[in-house]
């Protein structure tokens, strides 16, 4: 147990340190001049080049620039945006509440709904409710969020007129206190509604083939066969085995909310991190999007471990495995 | 009256375009505390026969016939009366035993919930104990009982099965090749075990395998099945000694491995026949190196050959002078 | 012969793949005789703009004038071709990974499985849009990134399918006559082992496109070429007036995903029928 524990430890602090090397790589190696790139110009003017080339230590060799970037980021110096010329850690810690709060409401309701809907549709194996549900997730599978996003723009705001498409809260009445929660929640709707929908299949269809192999399984039989009511068979025994590998899933996607609500941030314009990645882009102000992905690479990693770990409590299987 | 008339049952899966006649007029008795095996190759039907009687079979295979328990008909026991009966007269030890368990479940406690279905009131303690002794008398530490499937060896999860199949001493035991996967030692040592624990507690046992040494060594009376279909019964001691049908004398010249079955017998060269298709003959004609025309023609019905003793062939061996 | 009429009379009685397959058929033909389907030059700016689907105009035009139908049919050559080559680059490397890890099996496996855990850990889709953020964001660019970043997935499959088939009596044989250890990686273990590949290669050209559409979608394609995700975006700053510019590329990018979603779900059921009858 302790072992597996320092194993996955371990491959989280190698995807760390992978991640710090593209980083470092990708930037150094790009076309041109790494000043160029870190100064967001194309010609920077002297003072400037003087300047990050005695930040970053251009004029030493590779590795010591490695190190140094290391030692950087040790102490937390992700860089200067060259927009705005603040630490990139500041300006993406501003982000990260409003992305965090609209990814934990989401994933709370896609875990749930999705895994009620799969455990209903695995017991009604063939029914109506199955196979339109099973119809369904396909679609959703294979649409993009940005554009179902914008279809749910269109539908809802534009031709309804019903709710705020755009922003966290209302900019001009800028309410206080409770009433700017409440003024939050209402413009969290519409992207929480387009989070929702395209996640809850993936929950629903990988609970339900779960719940399905579990009642195929042979000791589930052997329970039939005592005359234990099916009931009791089902919520004792084949939830708790079928649920087990769902952990795994919602752990991954737990790690990888903060992408997976980018794309939405953006059509929604909702101010978190994705928002921030798209402005970055335009903008080409790297330090930013470098610090925005190796946030991530750490903050998934970090994740996998708990996932892991919680896991390994979850299943004696491996919790007693060497 | 016997413990398990089996009368006529045939068992057929319907398929989306087919339908596969798995079981097909089968008749069987068990007396109390009598032995019977039922011996085939696989996809013979005699598992599917077992999960018929036990009524565990999928919603897609089709039940005629009647299985009398005490004369009540299994199939027609309603789902209350079907969960009474289960596990306190018949229980079953099934093949995969590694599997038998929820492997994220400790064993003592699945073994506690199930004695509860039947008897909610014990208290804990008590039913603890009654597992434990039965872990002794199959030869099991009592430490099983917190530990989880997968601490434990394929010979130990046999056992526990065992145990648990006989936690309420049924009339009944269905073993459905519950030994194939042990190795030929512990193998003989649990069938030894097996008949030991049969004696003390009145049990009944069907036994289903491929392996006639098994039946041989470990049962009265023996069923013969192939492609669904009977081909012989009687005592084993007249069917394994004298065939009269000859797939049972090519099973008898076959030597089955000790770890899983054969799908092609040596003496008996080709495969099971297709069971979607109703042959106009005898199942077995195809293989049978003594089939006649007539064979292929005309179905032969279970005639008797002495007392107990049926075989279903138009020309039964060691007979060929009245053919 | 006969097992590939078997393979392919099962796999046609699955619902998903054949509707997979039809769709992914007109897709084909589409982008083929795009010439002749597309009832404009999909690049020639017209003075109708933003004009709402007409006779001229079947999906109408958009913000400068582009027939919106005819970049739609132009647009799956695009899509195709970034699905199929960054899913065929991403099937190689993980082919490879995977039949040697499995195979070799030892410390070669060891490194190779940790490798797999830390690109399987790494955040693929943040990653491409660094890179081409970076580096630039030609077709080309995109492909091979795409492709360098979803192998993992292949890897893990071929490395399974390595290690069970290195215990069966032909590989032994084949080793026990002296057969060297690469050459029956490919002629044995890959040819055995690579059918779940195809399978899950399928599913990665969904993955491409929707990647694909996504980098476009936020200013990162090609310029050069028409390509739904930017029909997408172009079409955005319009909404909700202009509704059609948007709504139809981004069904184009729907079902296109939704064909190889289908097949390649399709094919892993052909490859592990369900079990409903054991014995």
């Amino acid at each position: 147990m302790k072992q597996y524990i320092w194993k996955r430890v371990l491959t989280g602090a190698l995807v760390v340190l992978f991640s710090v090397l593209f980083n470092f790589v990708l930037m150094r190696l790009a076309p041109g001049d790494p000043t160029r790139l870190l100064a967001g110009k194309e010609n920077p003017n002297p003072a400037t080049i003087l300047a990050l080339q005695e930040r970053y230590g251009l004029n030493k060799p590779i590795m010591v620039q490695f190190v140094l970037y290391i030692k950087q980021l040790l102490h937390g110096d992700f860089g200067f945006s060259y927009v705005s010329n603040r630490p990139v850690l500041t300006i993406i810690g501003e982000r990260f509440g409003a992305t965090i709060l609209l990814a934990v409401v989401g994933l709370i309701i896609e875990i749930t709904v999705g895994i009620l809907l799969g455990v209903h549709a695995a017991q009604h194996q063939g029914s109506k409710f199955d196979t339109i549900l099973n119809g369904i997730s396909y679609f959703f599978d294979s649409t993009p969020a940005f554009w179902l996003g914008l279809m749910i723009i269109l539908l809802f705001s534009s031709t309804l007129h019903l709710l705020p498409t755009s922003g966290m809260y209302n900019v001009r009445e800028n309410y206080q206190g409770f009433r700017r929660v409440l003024d939050v929640g209402y413009h969290m709707i519409l992207p929480t509604l387009t989070m929702v929908v395209l996640n809850i299949p993936y929950y629903f269809r990988i609970t339900r083939s779960s719940v399905m192999e579990t009642m195929n399984e042979d000791y589930i039989m052997t329970l039939r066969s005592t005359g234990m009511p099916e009931k009791q068979i089902f919520r004792k025994y084949v939830l708790r085995n079928a649920l087990l590998p769902i952990i795994t899933v919602v752990g991954i996607t737990m790690a990888y909310m903060i992408t997976g609500v980018a794309f939405i941030e953006i059509v929604f314009a909702w101010p978190g991190m994705g928002r921030l990645m798209l402005n970055s882009i335009t903008t080409r102000d790297y330090p930013v999007l470098s610090g925005i992905y190796l946030l991530l690479s750490i903050s998934v990693a970090v994740m996998m471990i708990v996932v892991d770990v919680v896991y390994a409590y979850a299943d004696p299987r491996i919790r007693y495995e060497d | 009256m016997s413990l398990l008339e089996v009368k006529d049952v045939s068992i057929t899966y319907q398929m989306p375009n087919k339908s596969v006649y798995a079981v097909q007029n089968v008749n069987l008795t068990l007396n109390e505390q009598e032995s019977v095996g039922i011996v085939g190759e696989s996809g013979s039907g005699k598992s599917t026969l077992a999960m018929g009687i036990l009524r565990l079979l999928p919603s897609n295979a089709k039940i005629t016939g009647e299985a009398l328990l005490h004369g009540e008909d299994i199939f027609k026991m309603s789902d209350k009366r079907l969960r009474e009966v289960r596990w306190v007269n018949m229980s079953v030890v099934f093949q995969k035993a590694m599997n038998a368990m929820s492997p994220v479940h400790k064993i003592g406690l699945q073994m506690l919930d199930i004695y509860k279905v039947h008897y909610p009131d014990t208290p804990d303690a008590e039913i603890k104990t009654k597992i434990i002794e039965l872990f002794k008398i199959v030869n099991l530490p009592p430490r099983v009982y917190d530990s989880y499937p997968h601490e434990l060896s394929g010979g130990m999860m046999q056992r526990v099965a065992i145990a648990l199949s006989l936690i309420f001493q049924p009339e009944m035991l269905i073993m459905d090749e519950a030994t194939t996967a042990l190795d030929v030692v512990t193998q003989s040592q649990i069938l030894d075990e097996i008949m030991d624990l049969e004696k003390n507690m009145n049990i009944a046992r069907i036994m289903i395998t491929h392996d006639v040494s098994v039946v041989a060594s470990t049962c009265k009376r023996v069923v013969v099945m192939y492609a669904g279909q009977m081909m012989e019964d009687g005592d084993v001691t007249d069917v394994l000694v004298k065939p009269k049908h000859p797939y049972t004398k090519g099973l008898l010249n076959s030597f089955p491995s000790f770890s899983g079955e054969k799908t092609e017998l040596r003496g008996i060269p080709g495969n099971l026949p297709d069971l979607s298709i109703l042959a106009k003959g005898c199942v077995f004609a195809d293989r049978c190196p003594y089939a006649k025309e007539k064979c292929f023609n005309e179905k032969p019905e279970l005639k008797t050959i002495a007392g107990n003793w049926h075989t279903a062939c138009h020309y039964p061996l060691g007979e060929e002078d009245n053919a | 012969m006969k097992k590939l009429k078997d393979f392919l009379k099962r796999a046609w009685s699955i619902p998903q793949m054949r509707i997979g397959l039809i769709l992914l058929a007109l897709l084909i033909l589409m982008a083929i005789f795009a010439p002749v389907l597309a009832p404009h030059d999909p690049y020639y700016l017209y003075d109708e703009r933003l004009h709402a689907p007409c006779a001229e105009f079947p999906l109408g035009t958009d913000g400068v004038g582009h027939c919106v139908l005819s970049q739609i049919i132009y647009g799956s050559r695009t899509s195709l071709t970034i699905g199929v080559i960054a899913a065929s680059i991403s099937a190689v490397i993980g082919t490879t990974v995977g039949g040697v890890a499995g195979f070799f099996g030892g410390k070669t496996d060891k490194v190779l499985n940790e490798v797999m855990n830390v690109f399987l850990m790494i955040p693929s889709f943040f990653l491409i849009l660094l890179i081409v953020a970076i580096y630039g964001s030609s077709m080309l660019n995109v492909m091979i990134i795409i492709g360098l970043t979803s192998w993992v997935g292949n890897a893990r499959l071929m490395r399974a399918q390595a290690i069970s088939l290195k215990q069966r009596t032909f590989i032994r044989s084949a080793e026990a006559m002296g057969e060297s250890k690469s050459s029956i990686l490919w002629k044995h273990i890959i040819p055995n082992g690579i059918f779940p590949i195809i399978a899950n290669t399928t599913m990665n050209i969904s993955g491409a496109i929707l990647s694909e559409a996504g980098l476009a979608f936020i200013g990162l394609g090609d310029p050069n070429i028409i390509s739904w995700g930017q029909i997408i975006d172009a079409g955005k700053k319009y909404l909700p007036k202009c509704w059609w510019i948007t709504s139809f590329s981004g069904l184009a990018v729907v079902f296109t995903v939704l064909a190889f979603y289908l097949i390649g779900d399709g094919l892993t059921k052909v490859l592990t029928p369900k079990m409903t009858q054991q014995k």
